[in-house]
């Protein structure tokens, strides 16, 4: 299992990180945390790498490098990586360049064994895309954004499961709101929720919504299969039929006390990409933390 | 569908997002290419325009990379029978690419000798520690070097004097924001204004030279910095007055961060006799280009420089080629190639004719109207492209303008320095962007009245100074 962590700024990524680890903890996930900073003029590229090579002669950090040490920091707190590590302070001077606008400080874990540090330039969709298809992610993990094209761009072309931490709130108790239905994402969607309420130590509502008065077996089934399994990992669930549209249905349940955990959209990419999804639309209404498992 | 998986299709989606300026630029491209020829305009001259055009929109918008965009130029004037295979690899290269390429490795290798700890302590013995003073400082020693050397090499090498002083005064970023904004902006802008001082200040210089040197009129080092240093001189207390009033320092005085400052610069390395080998070598290279420019070039002499910090092991290789973006100058290869076959195929001329003809009237009565136009356009080109890429593009065109093609030109290459509105505009700009201590909308908050400024004063001068030389 590999996890993917995009933080931006230590002012606006804090929850993103809380929640990223904690997520990461509970499937003991190689963790891998990202900056993407701002693209660079293509004209200027390389003049600017020389003005950072001297800034750094004069000890001023490059951009980004603040933030990876923010999340050094926040690691070394909670003792996910090891204490000789801790102790030897952040290790910007192994901060590699892999090239292609890509450098990488690799840590010690405690509880998995690798989590990496990474700074990338960049168009943040394009980066993070190229980073998830070239080292294999199985979930990445972001901060909301307004953009409504963000949004879209997240679920239409990062080949991963998207957990957007969105108004997260630390104080708030959470609970997790399952969408499940007849789909082929949802048995997959079904574990990933188990594994959040773990790692949150949290109950899970089993949420079915029919657009039509009654319940297909398809349905009833997927909601007895998801509850089994809840039943099975020790976690308290409970099960929701509702009539209506998916998403306003999901939007009222949810409210701000949930995270809610859902299966792609099986549509094919033209028709999302012209269309949208139900996973989108209920992005783009919901307030809350939202996984979208693929 | 098709037998298309969903991960080919998503694929596919997402190149044509990326891709979406490319697209649009080829479909105008066909457009253009189906519509009848102006009248006057051989078909090869509207080819050519049909290059420039598309090429200015990818280069704007950059769906695909710089040295694509290059190759894109390349082979579109090969295949629109502009000229022959040989011809066109001929007008990719020239003196002014070899300065391009010689001053983007000059930077290197000056830059790697570490003199920006004396020019530090050469700045704060001559200003005190007045901020209104030191603002003044990094202006003038900015414009100053970037007159010789290049903007992008004195902007690297200010940045972290002025990012010392500023953390050295206070480590909590908002409570020096001004003062930021004052210094960051008086090494770019300082740089942007000088580098119109000398022929060597920029590689758009060299390429006006170029263009001046093919229609027979000739400018040597000395009568451009005769022409035009002045108007340096001129404009250094005027950005250093427009900043201060734009962005008023939290300090008046620097104490602590001057002293601090000193202290860091005392403890760095002594001066070696290899560094002063190296400004010695710099030193030759600019007697070269003020006394030998005309016959050798300064493309030559640039890399005459770069030779001996090579031999002399000053740099090595492996770090030119890895600093150089040889893309940049791929692409300048490729602009100074259309601006040559724009004025070949006589589209150049058709395109003067038109504007002469549209506002020649009014051109007659008031002919500073004529740097007016050519100035702002320039200036709007040159922040939204680069400077280098407008004088190539624009020169051969505005060249044709009025009757006195030396004045235009000179303008057009002034002009082209006017890049104060974006953080894109110019390299020098970019890189104190780059320090994340001055944000992309203080460059227009203070650009606009550095820009109105420079058109203004640039059309005084050209129109009073030059007189004198008519």
């Amino acid at each position: 299992m590999k996890i993917l962590i995009a933080v931006g700024s230590k002012e606006y990524s804090g929850p993103t990180l809380r929640v990223g680890m904690k997520v990461s903890h509970a499937f003991k996930a190689s963790t891998t945390i990202v900056d993407v900073g701002e693209k660079v003029s293509s004209f200027n590229t390389k003049v600017v790498g020389l003005a950072q090579d001297r800034m750094e002669s004069w000890n001023f950090n490059r951009p980004g490098v603040e933030v990876l040490e923010w999340a050094f920091e926040f690691l070394a707190e909670k003792k996910f990586i090891e204490p000789k590590a801790i102790e030897a302070g952040f290790p910007k001077n192994t901060l590699v360049d892999t090239g292609g606008n890509r450098s990488e400080v690799y840590l010690k874990g405690t509880v998995f064994d690798e989590v990496s540090l990474i700074l990338r330039n960049g168009e943040i969709i394009s980066e993070l895309r190229d980073e998830v298809q070239s080292h294999q992610y199985d979930v990445t993990i972001i901060g909301g954004s307004k953009k409504r094209r963000m949004a879209h761009d997240l679920i239409q072309y990062i080949d991963s499961s998207i957990f957007i931490v969105n108004n997260y709130n630390p104080d708030q108790s959470y609970k997790i709101l399952l969408a499940v239905d007849d789909s082929m994402a949802t048995s997959k969607a079904v574990q990933y929720g188990a594994r959040v309420a773990q790692a949150f130590d949290i109950d899970v509502d089993i949420l079915t919504i029919s657009k039509i008065e009654s319940f297909g077996e398809g349905y009833k089934n997927a909601a007895n299969r998801a509850a089994k399994f809840l039943r099975r990992c020790g976690i308290q669930h409970q099960n929701i039929y509702k009539v209506g549209n998916p998403s306003d249905v999901i939007k009222e349940i949810a409210g701000d006390n949930h995270i809610i955990v859902m299966g792609t959209s099986t549509r094919s990419p033209l028709k999302k990409f012209f269309k949208g999804s139900k996973p989108l639309k209920v992005m783009e209404n919901c307030q809350c933390p939202i996984l979208i498992v693929k | 569908m098709l037998g298309f998986s969903h991960r080919s299709l998503a694929n596919f989606l997402f190149w044509v997002t990326q891709k979406k300026w490319f697209l649009i630029t080829m479909m105008v491209g066909i457009i253009l290419m189906l519509l009848p020829i102006p009248g006057g305009l051989t078909l090869e001259g509207y080819r050519i325009i049909i290059i420039v055009i598309t090429a200015l929109m990818l280069i704007v918008t950059e769906p695909i990379s710089l040295p694509a965009i290059a190759i894109y130029i390349l082979v579109m004037e090969v295949y629109f029978g502009i000229g022959s295979a040989n011809d066109i690899a001929k007008s990719f290269m020239n003196d002014a690419v070899f300065f391009i390429m010689g001053s983007l490795m000059l930077a290197v290798a000056i830059i790697k000798q570490g003199w920006d700890t004396r020019i530090a302590l050469g700045i704060i013995k001559i200003t005190g520690n007045k901020t209104a003073n030191i603002a003044f400082g990094f202006t003038a020693i900015s414009a100053i070097l970037s007159s010789f050397i290049g903007e992008h090499t004195v902007a690297a090498i200010m940045l972290p004097i002025g990012m010392t002083l500023i953390h050295f005064t206070s480590e909590n970023d908002k409570k020096v924001q001004n003062l930021s904004a004052v210094l960051l902006f008086s090494i770019a802008y300082g740089c942007l204004v000088g580098s119109i001082g000398t022929p060597s200040g920029g590689g758009r210089n060299v390429i006006m030279i170029d263009y001046l040197r093919s229609s027979n009129l000739s400018i040597s080092y000395i009568d451009w910095m005769i022409r035009i240093y002045p108007l340096v001189l001129i404009q250094i207390p005027i950005v250093s007055w427009v900043l201060i009033k734009s962005f008023p320092p939290e300090y008046s005085q620097l104490d602590s961060g001057v002293r601090k400052l000193v202290i860091q610069v005392a403890k760095s390395a002594e001066l070696t006799g290899r560094n002063t080998v190296a400004a010695f070598i710099f030193l030759l290279v600019f007697l070269g280009w003020i006394f030998f420019s005309e016959t050798i070039g300064l493309g030559t002499i640039a890399l005459t420089g770069v030779l001996m910090y090579l031999v002399g092991g000053f740099v090595k290789w492996e770090d030119l080629n890895k600093n150089t973006h040889w893309g940049v100058i791929l692409l300048f290869g490729s602009t100074i190639s259309l601006g040559a076959n724009i004025k070949a195929t006589g589209a150049a001329e058709w395109l003067a004719g038109s504007v002469v003809s549209f506002v020649g009237p009014i051109l007659n009565a008031l002919p500073f109207l004529g740097d007016l136009m050519v100035t702002i356009m320039t200036t709007v080109m040159a922040n939204v492209l680069s400077s280098s890429a407008t004088v190539a593009v624009l020169g051969p065109i505005t060249m044709n303008i009025g009757s006195d093609p030396l004045h235009m030109g000179l303008v057009t290459a002034i002009a082209s320095a006017f890049g104060y509105f974006t953080a894109v505009a110019a390299p020098a700009c970019t890189i104190v962007y780059s320090s994340g201590m001055v944000k992309a909308k203080d460059f227009l908050k203070v650009g606009w009245k550095m820009g109105l400024l420079s058109i203004l004063l640039l059309v005084i001068y050209a129109n009073t100074y030059w007189l004198f030389f008519s």
